[in-house]
């Protein structure tokens, strides 16, 4: 019974590690195919070539940015909501679950229409009150700092759903002993609620971290890369070098595609360390 | 004035900005698609309900083969998701259930699946599909995801809590494997099969990558595709993409919006592990 799920998985996501290896190290023909053994040179290409290299600096860039915003800010935004009355909070739970609605592509349209330069929705309420907004996607720093926060406000959903999840788990009389004790609002927030949420925050951090290191849809919608590989992520790139370019470089795609896995097993290995030793 | 009073006002303070800063984008997809071209064109965002109307949904639908799409969209869905379901409730129950040599280890496989980024293995799956012929094809899209180890672990935890003594009852009394699994388990684990359900569907639906790759004419490519395809061509207005993301939205909004019980019930159970 186990066959059809355990024959699936071994076809399509362990041989093609294999298989992805094995690229890794052969250079490519016009067609794609494998041709001769280059050993080691597609990943000395990883560290030689200043565009990948700047890809793998625009990905941890973007990653830390949009975990903090979106991790720190449903975290910033749950814990007040824990003291409200029932209704409102009601009401701003489910506002602040709306993105988690969202695909990447759907959020990719919306932040596309919102950071336009002459029409975009931002700038024009900027306008509204005399700010001269910037071109958003058109220069380097901008168009980073724009993907980043269109990528925080699409993972802020799902952070805010986990959290909300954790916090209405915790046991009401722990935090009511804390007040009773003499504790502040923040004060028990800080030294009672947030070590209680610590296997949540824990989660968020590494599965935001992943999705970080994943991101694509939001660079290949909003600027292809650009403007002059400012944006070009490692899943761009590898977009970029099997199958966006005339000819296909399936080496040294698959090169970047092992680094991304390696780097995506050590956070989920940092993850399993953690939970291990607080068990 | 309170101290307390004072603390009060500053939360919700706060939590009427932060709500405003998220909730804006949902409400510019919404009023944009829903309101006459020039309001929006003219910067009107402030939605008169006399106004509304639903012309640009139309528009979208007939423009690009938006309408084509959606359905690849939704068969992809059922097609995925529910493959999913089934070779996950039978690995779940083989997991959970028998006693058999090996299982450990052939769960270990299974679940170490989850580390293993899709987008690491899209040029092997690529050469793969190709050769299948199945390149441009609804189950081209699908193939590669027809099983998923989160769904195995999710259904396997459901199992294991359920008493053993009943599945051992159903045995003796000569159930079936695959009896015992469709009269005594499944119906006792009905909860976490809509979770899993759930979280299958809306990563099918919400798939990008994969089926951007693996398909190239317009009329076979998924909803979330031609969306972005649509941006990035810049070949319509803003009110028109806009109530393409409208429409690629309202599946999963009703999903947030009535099903979150059932989706938070698959988050816990990961967290905890």
């Amino acid at each position: 019974m186990v066959l059809p799920c355990l024959g699936l998985l071994l076809v399509f996501a362990y041989w093609p590690v294999v298989r992805g290896a094995f690229l890794s190290l052969h250079g490519t023909d016009l067609l794609g195919n494998p041709t001769r053994f280059v050993g080691a040179a597609n990943y000395i290409e990883l560290v030689t070539d200043p565009r990948l290299r700047r890809a793998l600096v625009t990905t941890a860039v973007i990653t830390a940015l949009s975990v903090l915003l979106a991790v720190g800010g449903a975290l910033a935004a749950a814990l007040p909501l824990r003291r409200a009355a029932r209704r409102p909070r009601a009401v701003v739970s489910v506002l602040l679950s709306l993105p988690f609605a969202y695909s990447a592509a759907a959020a990719s349209a919306v932040f596309a229409g919102l950071f336009a330069p002459a029409v975009g929705t931002i700038n024009e309420l900027l306008a509204g009150i005399g700010v001269g907004g910037p071109q958003w996607l058109e220069s380097p720093v901008w168009a980073l700092l724009s993907i980043s926060v269109a990528t925080a406000w699409y993972e802020f959903g799902f952070s805010f759903l986990v959290l909300l999840a954790a916090l209405n788990q915790i046991d009401q009389q722990v935090i009511e002993a804390a007040a009773l004790d003499g504790a502040s609002g923040l004060r028990t927030a800080w030294s009672v609620i947030i070590p209680m949420l610590r296997p949540s925050l824990v989660f968020l951090l590494v599965t935001q971290t992943i999705s970080g290191l994943q991101v694509f849809t939001q660079v290949q919608v909003l600027t292809r890369g650009g403007p002059a590989d400012a944006t070009s992520t490692v899943v761009y790139e590898l977009y970029r070098r099997a199958f966006g370019e005339a000819l296909p470089s399936f080496g040294s795609a698959s090169a970047l595609a092992l680094v991304l896995l390696l780097a995506v097993l050590v956070v989920t290995g940092v993850q399993f360390l953690i939970v291990r030793r607080s068990a | 004035m309170t101290r307390a009073r004072f603390g009060s006002v500053l939360r919700w303070l706060w939590l009427v900005a932060i709500s405003a800063v998220i909730a804006f984008p949902v409400y510019v997809t919404v009023v944009t698609a829903l309101l006459p071209q020039g309001d929006v064109a003219s910067g009107r965002l402030i939605p008169i309900p006399t106004r509304l109307t639903l012309d640009n949904l139309r528009e979208a639908l007939q423009s690009a083969p938006l309408a084509e799409q959606y359905l690849v969209s939704v068969l992809v869905t059922v097609l995925q998701s529910g493959a999913q379901l089934v070779t996950a409730v039978l690995a779940a129950y083989a997991f959970a259930f028998p006693r058999w040599r090996g299982r450990g280890v052939v769960f270990a496989v299974v679940l170490a699946t989850l580390a293993i980024p899709g987008e690491s293995l899209v040029i092997p799956n690529f050469e793969l599909v190709t050769a299948l012929g199945l390149r441009n094809t609804l189950l081209g899209i699908a193939v590669p995801y027809l099983a998923a180890g989160y769904a195995v672990f999710l259904l396997r935890q459901a199992f294991l809590d359920q008493p053993r003594e009943t599945w051992e009852a159903a045995r003796m009394d000569g159930c079936g494997d695959l009896r015992a699994l469709l009269h005594v388990v499944l119906p006792m684990a009905r909860p976490q099969l809509v979770t899993a359900a759930m979280w299958c569907a809306l990563s099918a639906w919400n798939g990008y990558f994969w089926p951007l790759l693996i398909t190239d004419s317009p009329d076979r490519r998924t909803i979330q595709v031609g969306l972005a395809q649509l941006v990035v061509e810049q070949a319509t207005t803003p009110a028109v993409i806009y109530a393409g993301t409208l429409l690629v939205l309202l599946p999963t909004l009703l999903l947030v919006l009535l099903g979150q019980r059932f989706l938070l019930r698959g988050l816990a159970s990961r967290v905890t592990t």
